[in-house]
């Protein structure tokens, strides 16, 4: 019998996320995070400037060139931002040590962000984590140069990210705050960078009742060189759904789901209470297909959060290929994506790719997106695969072809014993990365994966931290965790887990008391200094 | 005949009612009422329509009523509007004279004015009304263009009014469904003020607010010039819901008890005992205590009116020297002059409701106050159309000076 532990959570343990603000911008991104507090990460401060960093709020900081820049700043120059950084790489490999996730917050076009970036992104990589990469490049106003360097960093940082999450400040701008002040402006583009790495921290974290993982992630957000669209809402009440659909739309990010019709895959990502119908959501996208192409490719998630109360929220995260840049490459890896559910790895793939080019190159990835897919449960090692997909590759992709998506699409098809046990053989070696420890566990791990619970423990043997395992994080966001979480995503019970595990509080919203409004019932409330003018001054005053 | 007596109607659209005023101008520039068209409105809240069929059919009434009474075909009139989305602000442009030139050319002008009117207002905004305040020539002001005159620096000081571009256009939509053509869209306070102050009181500062059914407007002029306009989106409707909702009567018993018993001054001796409204029978139907009513009257507008205290350019208060006009339904409030002085400490003038009715009594109804600004708004731009289009005529027949 295979051993299955209920308790165990398939949660990353807070410690093993890792938010990173380099530099002045990155700071401030950082300070909105610690703002808006996020549940299950560590901040790091990374800058060259220490009076910037003395004054962040971060735990952790650490201070880059003490000796080359004694404590200034980068003064606009990649290249000291970059010596500056290698100056402490000792001390940020030792940081970064454990993490599974780290996410990158950086303002490119800058000294610090544009030099020190890349070399932050390496070490993590090396350190064996998954690292989301968020950069917001320059305002035009803020000339070429500054345009030049940004885009340079940004390339390299295309090439050693997991993913990339671009932000355009002129984007912004023009979107979202036309007629707000410039510190509005920056508060806002942080705020909403801010959402998205929680949205982000929450998909991977939370498994869901139809799970979503960084892999499907990854090919939400499919090019390299795009910019991210980004959207949540949260409702309640009756007609949650459609209001929850709206508020996402919202986001100036989506201007109003337009931009969304040229979106090729669209991630969404719901969550509710225990009393989220099966109706609700069958609404809310409905509603969601008028705005999304008949041709995108959906990957659709759901969790059951008991402390969500009645609300319901929704995320949207989709990319559009900054002009012309749209990776044709990997969309003809995404063709991979007939197996209808999950064409999930090609943009992870595709930056792994990328990222390894010491990494067998094209026949490779072409194995690792079929074994990727399998993967879907997810906890394949996305490296593990290129072995694995010499010999077993067909067998599982056919496998997963059948599986369709919503149908706990990652179980399934893993789950078929037979397949599985043929690909254990090659997956024993396959562990190319430093495959440590890992080889012993090998035999075991193949067709224990189904098995969530068991791969835990597999997991737990292999001691866990190596590469593998944490390539796998991207893949099905939650094995990766770690020994303890790596359960089955998909799995039937899932939400029963999670009713356990959701213990972290999340605050309620405060609503406006439901006062009645007479003859302006059901208007968009008249507020004016944050007092709702359609009341009677008489019963607001008394209170 | 040179000049010939004109035509101009007049159009308001309000929360409460619609109104037509149709005016003649006599060649000596006096204004005769010809005739007024009224009904109430229904589909429009808050100074903006949102049921346009029912609006619509308003109009429609109105106008016939309007053109009954004063036995004029009516083919265009000149359209107030209002709502909270319209706003005013000043802006100014400064234009340095380019090297080696002294003497300011009106293509400076010109360049000042682009500079100023060239704001950076929410994108579906529109301009409304770019309206001249004053120039200045190297600090020093100027009430008329400084062409021609020695000087570094030209500046233009301009008031702006900008609203939401599709809900103007949906105002001038409903007038155009009653085959009506729109002469001109004036902001309300403005109008209201053409009717409300003279020249002299404009020099010495003053304020107009127009509290209607749905909306309060102001317009505050300093040294002849409009300094600061705006719509707050409250009115008699929000003291009405008030009263409804403090004390549970039905909509038509609080509207009547509002208008029978309500004072907003915060007197005791007026607060004394209960209000009573007597049915057809003689029974008391409702009674409320006074002290209650009242207050609640008086604290909606005692809000309303610090709120518009709030907007105006700090220190301006002080500086009215005229004094502060209220018009509009609901300054026919009794105690309102009592209160509005509490908030402003400035002289206050509030029109008497008419003891007589007939069209003559219309011109002293605040109600009519907008409708009958807008012929008045009507005659200045005449005139300032038919004014001689030397060089200075253009450029003031561009921008006309509210200020005048």
């Amino acid at each position: 019998m295979i051993p299955y532990h209920r308790e165990l959570q398939l949660t990353i343990p807070s410690s093993a996320v890792k938010i990173i603000g380099l530099g002045g911008a990155g700071a401030n991104m950082l300070e909105r995070v610690a703002l808006d507090g996020t549940e299950g990460a560590a901040l790091l401060a990374i800058n060259t400037d220490a009076r910037t960093l003395a004054a962040c709020v971060a735990s952790d900081k650490i201070q880059l060139g003490r000796n080359l820049t004694k404590g200034l700043g980068a003064g606009g120059d990649p290249e000291l931002g970059h010596q500056a950084m290698l100056e402490a790489e000792a001390e940020i490999r030792e940081a970064l040590r454990g993490c599974r996730i780290v996410f990158l917050c950086v303002g490119l076009g800058g000294g610090t962000g544009s030099g020190a970036a890349p070399v932050i992104t390496r070490i993590a990589r090396e350190e064996g984590a998954f690292v989301v990469v968020f950069a917001t490049m320059p305002f035009a106003f803020e000339g070429r140069r500054r345009r030049d360097q940004a885009e340079t960093t940004l390339n390299e940082l295309a090439v050693l990210a997991n993913a990339l999450v671009t932000f355009d400040n002129n984007r912004m701008g023009e979107l979202v705050l036309a007629k707000q002040g410039i510190h509005e402006a920056f508060s806002a583009a942080d705020r909403m960078i801010c959402e998205s790495i929680k949205a982000v921290i929450r998909l991977v974290i939370r498994p869901g009742l139809i799970n979503i993982g960084l892999d499907d992630l990854m090919s939400a957000l499919r090019t390299n060189r795009s910019r991210c669209l980004f959207g949540s809402g949260i409702a309640k009440g009756k007609d949650r759904a459609a209001s929850a659909l709206r508020n996402a739309l919202s986001s100036p990010l989506l201007d109003q789901g337009a931009l969304l019709k040229e979106a090729q895959t669209v991630l969404v990502h719901l969550s509710g209470g225990e009393d989220l119908t099966l109706y609700e959501v069958e609404l809310l996208m409905q509603r969601l297909q008028k705005f999304v192409p008949e041709s995108a490719h959906v990957l659709f998630g759901a969790v059951i959060d008991p402390t969500m109360g009645d609300n319901l929220s929704v995320t949207l995260i989709s990319a559009l290929p900054e002009d012309s840049l749209a990776a044709a490459p990997r969309d003809t890896g995404g063709s991979s994506s007939d197996n209808s559910g999950r064409d999930t790895g090609d943009a992870g793939v595709a930056a792994d790719n990328a990222l390894d080019e010491r990494v067998a190159t094209s026949p490779a990835a072409k194995a690792r997106r079929s074994a990727a897919q399998p993967a879907g449960t997810g906890n394949v090692a996305l490296f593990t695969h290129e072995v694995l997909a010499e010999t077993p590759v067909e067998v599982l992709d056919e496998g997963l072809a059948e599986a369709p998506v919503e149908a706990a699409p990652e179980e399934e098809p893993a789950a078929d014993p037979s397949e599985m046990s043929e690909n254990s053989s090659p997956f024993g070696q396959p562990f190319v990365f430093k495959p440590v420890k890992r080889a012993p566990v090998a035999a075991t791990a193949p067709w224990e994966k189904p098995m969530p619970a068991t791969m835990a423990d597999s997991q737990d043997a292999e001691g866990e931290p190596s590469v593998a395992g944490l390539d796998a994080g991207p893949a099905a966001h939650t094995n990766a965790a770690d020994p303890v979480t790596a359960a089955s995503p998909n799995d039937p019970d899932a939400p029963k887990l999670k009713l356990g595990v959701k213990s972290q509080t999340l605050q309620n919203e405060l609503a406006f008391d439901a006062t009645p409004r007479g003859r302006f019932e059901g208007q968009t409330p008249n507020v004016v200094d944050g007092e709702d003018l359609d009341l009677p001054p008489f019963l607001r005053k008394k209170k | 005949m040179a000049r010939s007596s004109k035509i101009h109607v007049g159009l308001e659209i309000g929360t409460s009612k619609t109104c037509i005023v149709v005016g003649e101008v006599k060649p000596d520039t006096a204004v005769k009422i010809l005739g007024i068209g009224t009904t109430k409105t229904a589909g429009v809240r808050k100074g903006e329509i949102y049921d346009f069929p029912q609006a619509s059919a308003c109009l429609k009434d109105a106008l016939v009523k309007a053109e009954d009474s004063s036995d004029v075909e009516i083919g265009s009139v000149y359209l107030a509007v209002t709502g909270s989305h319209i706003q005013g602000l000043n802006s100014r442009g400064t234009f340095r004279l380019p090297e080696g030139q002294s003497i300011v050319a009106p293509e400076h002008v010109e360049e000042a004015r682009t500079i100023a009117r060239d704001i950076h207002i929410p994108q579906d905004h529109v301009h409304l009304h770019p309206i001249i305040r004053k120039y200045l020539l190297d600090d020093l002001e100027h009430k008329t263009s400084p062409v021609g005159l020695y000087g570094k620096t030209v500046e233009a000081d301009f008031h702006i009014v900008h609203g939401i571009g599709n809900r103007i256009q949906n105002s001038i939509a409903l007038v155009r469904k009653a085959l009506l053509e729109v002469d001109d869209i004036v902001f309300s306070p403005i109008a209201t003020a053409q009717m409300a102050l003279d020249q002299e009181q404009r020099e010495r500062g003053a304020l107009v607010i127009d509290i209607g059914g749905g909306t309060t407007d102001y317009a505050l002029y300093m040294e002849g010039a409009i300094a600061a306009s705006g719509c707050i989106p409250v009115g008699g409707d929000h003291i009405t819901n008030d009263i409804h909702l403090v004390t549970g009567l039905a909509f038509s018993k609080s509207e009547k008890l509002k208008i029978m018993e309500g004072d907003a001054s915060a007197d005791p001796a007026r607060s004394v005992g209960v209000a009573k409204l007597i049915d057809d029978r003689g029974f008391a139907e409702v009674e409320v205590r006074r002290s209650i009513l009242n207050e609640i009257i008086r604290q909606r507008l005692e809000e309303t009116l610090r709120l518009v205290r709030q907007r105006l350019p700090e220190d301006s208060v002080k500086a009215i020297g005229a004094g502060i006009f209220l018009t509009g339904g609901t300054s026919l409030m009794r105690g309102f002059g009592e209160l509005a002085f509490e908030v402003f400490g400035r002289d206050i003038y509030r029109p008497e409701p008419p003891e007589i009715s007939g069209v003559q009594a219309s011109f002293k109804d605040p109600q009519y106050a907008t409708a009958i600004g807008l012929i008045r708004y009507a005659q200045i731009l005449e005139t300032e159309r038919a004014a001689p289009p030397g060089l200075f005529g253009k450029i003031t027949r561009l921008f006309w000076p509210f200020g005048k």
